[in-house]
């Protein structure tokens, strides 16, 4: 009996922990739906923002995420999918620990210290200031690794002993590469790659000295310009949570942002979701 | 199947966005492009102006962003602005961490930093306040409203960050040196519109701002000296009264030329000066 | 003659690749340790254990910033930890299949939503809350950044919890039943136990995700470099390493002894981070089920 009571008391526990957690979700996505619906209007979608961020829209806040977002992705996803090619092809398994281990390093660094090191050694460095580029590049050694990460579960999914045929049967590693291990690396590249650009249209402590702007930014007109985007636009609006109409407006960038960023999540995770299914079978 | 329709199109907008970039880093080199950067007093006239001159000038483009009067500078200095916003004088620490730059500073209004409080605090009967009492405060030894007439409420003090143009200016007046520790400080903002939220949030604080930041839930102390009560408002700016005041500037390194000059000429115009006046601040004659 | 063939053109692409990546983190440690050099020889021990960070005085103690790390961290930690483990509880011992990966995908949808739009949140609501509910002069407080950061590490430690539990093999709580073990006794007695070491990891990879979070923090947490009075007194404003690199990051960059120090700042939460992680993945590495899913990657 004592048994049954505890067993209770555990299982209701557990079970309030779980809609706590559950509900949690539901009480933050709806929060940002009540507040930030009421912005969204084709204008908010298409017009520049006026009166430092309380009028207008968030065209170009819009536009500026989604430009860094793919450009990173651009520049990290060649330099992820080498990375894992030439550990797999060139190291052999005995390598496979110290790789991991310098993946995860770059994996736990904090985004912070990306935009700060960024900015000394990118924005001066390299002279190429606070701009379009400079953010793009950082966002890219961001997401390396979890682009990384998801490129090799893929290829690890494979056994060795295919690898190994091929090479013994005298096949070069670039055929290899090519015909057996860049097919094979599809889904893990594509599930890399949405999960890379969803973290990057997330990020702001990385790009938030080194690539935006918030006032007088268009379309840029070329890589050295600054852009303006979401997350940025969303801190500074942030500060003004009295101004009702400054808060309507984050909270309807808000409110892009997460669907954007929702949206490339749940891709990422129907296609890891759709291989493993395939892989069942 | 999936998978691979999906592939084509990503590898064919990254493509895109590849042949977007490339023409688009060419092309601009041939455009002008200016970037301003620091104090959020000077903010609203710098974007206003440059959104007026943009339209004036479609092929110029005009950054604009907040960060500070200490940013302000030494984004000049390190040369990643082209124009620093400065809301103080550039200090002497600053000056010799840039010993090469000949830092060019073009004042363009007077504006005043004025001792904000709460409505509340204001309504409940403290309406001006002496140096001395502000000092006590920023220093911790004040710590209730009813110390200085008000309500009976603990003070929540509310410091900016150091480097800050409108922290200097006031603390010069009350402390008499620009950045002294306040031991009296229960949280610390940044930007005025995020000082200005913080004050108007609270029911009993205390903060510093420019007067043009001041509105019905955030309340300019009049400064009690000499057996005088001043007010903060533009015309003792004008006649000189009142004590805590302040050049806003624009600085550059060595003299402004090209599009900067251009476009700091044009602040200094009729259109210019009427922008200064709309955001709150006093033209300079 | 050289010939270069297409194997080791294919080598050298990829060996670059490889290389970069790999120099990455190192080079950040290195850089990191050069720029703070400065200031561990102007303040030494006392940049740990100092109390006052003057920039005018270049004075410079991290003291508060450590202290407020540490605090918003262990808050995080107490919210977050019951939570996500009876969650994952349910979802590892209780739900199958198609409920099972519903729930699983909501809470990682949870660890998706971006800091700053947290930070907006904390802003907007959190803080509002917290000093009315407690009475205080403002919300902007440790507290209230712990608990932001507790809801934010919450799908970290669930999710990796639950893989830790489901990779337990079955037999185990077979095993539990045969012996007469009650259900919830099995969880209690066999599961719980015997995924402790996936358990801990998922949980030292939460703290490292929670140590490095900037901006929500930085929204909420009040920035005031100052220990509070008394030392546990989590209801008054503070500051965090991040708080402090995101505030005064862009002011004073590269420049001066200020920067050594906030170099310094990045080094100390860069090792700690990099500590936790490491012991993370590696007792995880043990337990790690077939199909990891990698989840202190995707969060």
């Amino acid at each position: 009996m004592r048994v049954r009571v505890k067993d209770i008391c555990f299982f209701s526990l557990c079970l309030m922990a779980a809609a706590t957690a559950i509900s949690l979700l539901f009480i933050i996505i709806g929060y940002i739906l009540w507040h930030g619906a009421p912005a969204i209007n084709f204008a908010f979608l298409t017009e520049g923002s006026r009166d430092f961020g309380a009028a207008g829209g968030v065209f170009y806040q819009t536009t500026g995420t989604v430009l860094l977002m793919f450009t990173a992705g651009l520049i990290a996803l060649p330099i992820a999918l080498g990375t894992v090619l030439f550990s797999h092809v060139y190291l052999g398994p005995s390598y496979k620990k110290t790789t991991d281990l310098f993946i995860y390093a770059l994996n736990g660094v904090p985004t912070i210290i990306f935009g700060l090191l960024g900015y000394i050694i990118i924005g001066e460095g390299l002279h190429l200031g606070v701009s379009w580029v400079t953010g793009s590049i950082i966002l890219a050694v961001m997401i390396l690794p979890s682009m990384a990460v998801s490129i090799d579960e893929a290829l690890s999914a494979m056994p060795h002993k295919y690898r190994d045929a091929a090479l013994v049967l005298g096949l070069g590693r670039w055929h290899l590469i090519r015909t057996l291990l860049l097919p094979r690396s599809l889904p893990g590249v594509l599930t890399g790659l949405f999960l890379g650009l969803a973290r990057a249209a997330g990020e702001t402590a990385a790009i938030m000295f080194t690539a935006t702007a918030f006032s007088g930014v268009g379309l840029p007109r070329g890589i050295s310009e600054p852009v303006a985007t979401l997350q940025t636009h969303i801190l500074v609006l942030a500060g003004e949570a009295t101004n009702p109409r400054a808060l309507t407006n984050a909270w309807g960038a808000a409110l892009i942002l997460v669907t954007l960023v929702l949206a490339l999540s749940l891709t990422a995770m129907f296609i890891r979701r759709q291989v493993r299914m395939e892989a069942e079978i | 199947m999936i998978l691979k329709r999906v592939y084509t199109f990503v590898t064919g907008f990254l493509l895109v966005t590849l042949l977007v970039m490339v023409p688009g880093g060419t092309a601009a080199a041939k455009r002008a492009s200016i970037r301003v950067t620091g104090s959020t007093t000077v903010l609203p006239v710098a974007a206003r102006a440059a959104r007026s001159f943009m339209a004036a000038h479609p092929d110029v483009r005009i950054t604009v962003n907040p960060g500070g009067s200490g940013m302000g500078v030494k984004s000049t200095g390190r040369g990643l602005a082209d124009i620093g916003m400065v809301s103080r004088e550039i200090t002497d620490k600053e000056r010799a961490l840039f010993k090469d730059v000949d830092f060019n500073v073009m004042v363009f209004a007077r504006d005043a930093v004025a001792c904000v409080v709460s409505s509340e605090v204001y309504e409940g009967g403290v309406k001006r306040l002496t140096r001395e009492e502000i000092k006590g405060i920023y220093s911790g030894t004040i710590k209730n409203w009813k110390e200085v007439g008000g309500p009976d409420r603990d003070i929540f003090v509310i410091d900016k960050e150091a480097h800050r143009g409108t922290r200097h200016v006031f603390m010069e007046y009350v402390f008499g040196e620009k950045t002294p520790a306040a031991r009296g400080a229960d949280l610390v903002s940044g930007a005025n519109n995020e000082e200005q939220t913080k004050v108007s949030q609270s029911n009993s604080a205390i903060g510093m701002l420019s007067i043009a930041w001041i509105n019905k839930d955030v309340r300019g102390m009049a400064i009690a000296e000499n057996g005088k009560t001043i007010m903060p408002t533009k015309d003792n700016i004008i006649n000189g009264s009142y004590p805590i005041s302040r050049d806003l500037t624009f600085i550059t390194n060595g003299p402004p030329q090209g599009v900067v000059k251009d476009f700091l000429d044009y602040i200094m115009s009729v259109q210019g000066r009427k922008i200064i006046k709309d955001s709150g601040y006093v033209p300079l004659k | 003659m050289f010939h270069l063939n297409k194997d080791r053109a294919a080598g050298i692409v990829l060996g670059t690749s490889f290389l970069i990546t790999m120099a990455l983190a190192l080079f950040i440690l290195a850089f990191l340790l050069a720029e703070s050099l400065p200031v561990l020889r102007e303040e030494g021990l006392s940049f740990i254990t100092g109390q006052v960070w003057y920039v005018a005085g270049d004075i410079y103690g991290a003291l508060p910033m450590i202290y407020g790390t540490l605090a918003v961290t262990l808050l995080a930690l107490i919210i977050a930890l019951p939570l996500g483990i009876g969650s994952a509880v349910i979802t590892s011992e209780i739900l199958t299949g198609r409920t099972r990966h519903i729930v699983k995908s909501l809470m990682e949808m949870l660890a998706a939503i971006p800091g700053v739009v947290y930070g907006l949140i904390g802003i907007a609501l959190l803080t509002t809350s917290v000093r009315d509910l407690f009475g205080l002069m403002d919300g902007n407080t440790i507290f209230t950044a712990g608990l932001l950061l507790g809801i934010m590490i919450l799908p970290t430690i669930m999710t990796l919890s639950d893989d830790a539990m489901r990779s337990l093999p079955g037999e185990l709580r077979a095993q539990g039943r045969v012996l007469g073990l009650s259900h919830g006794q099995t969880i209690r007695r066999v599961v719980l136990p015997g995924s402790i070491k996936g358990i801990t990891g998922a949980v030292l990879l939460g703290v490292s995700r929670a140590m490095g979070e900037t901006i929500s923090v930085m929204l909420v947490i009040g920035s005031l470099d100052r220990l509070p009075t008394p030392i546990y007194n989590v209801f008054t404003s503070g500051q965090s390493i991040t708080s402090k690199l995101g505030r005064e990051g862009a002011e004073g960059l590269g420049l001066g002894l200020q920067w050594s120090a906030l170099a310094g700042l990045g080094l100390m939460l860069f090792i700690s981070v990099m500590a936790l992680t490491f012991t993370g993945n590696i007792i995880r590495g043990g337990v790690r089920p077939k199909k990891s899913k990698n989840h202190e990657v995707t969060g």
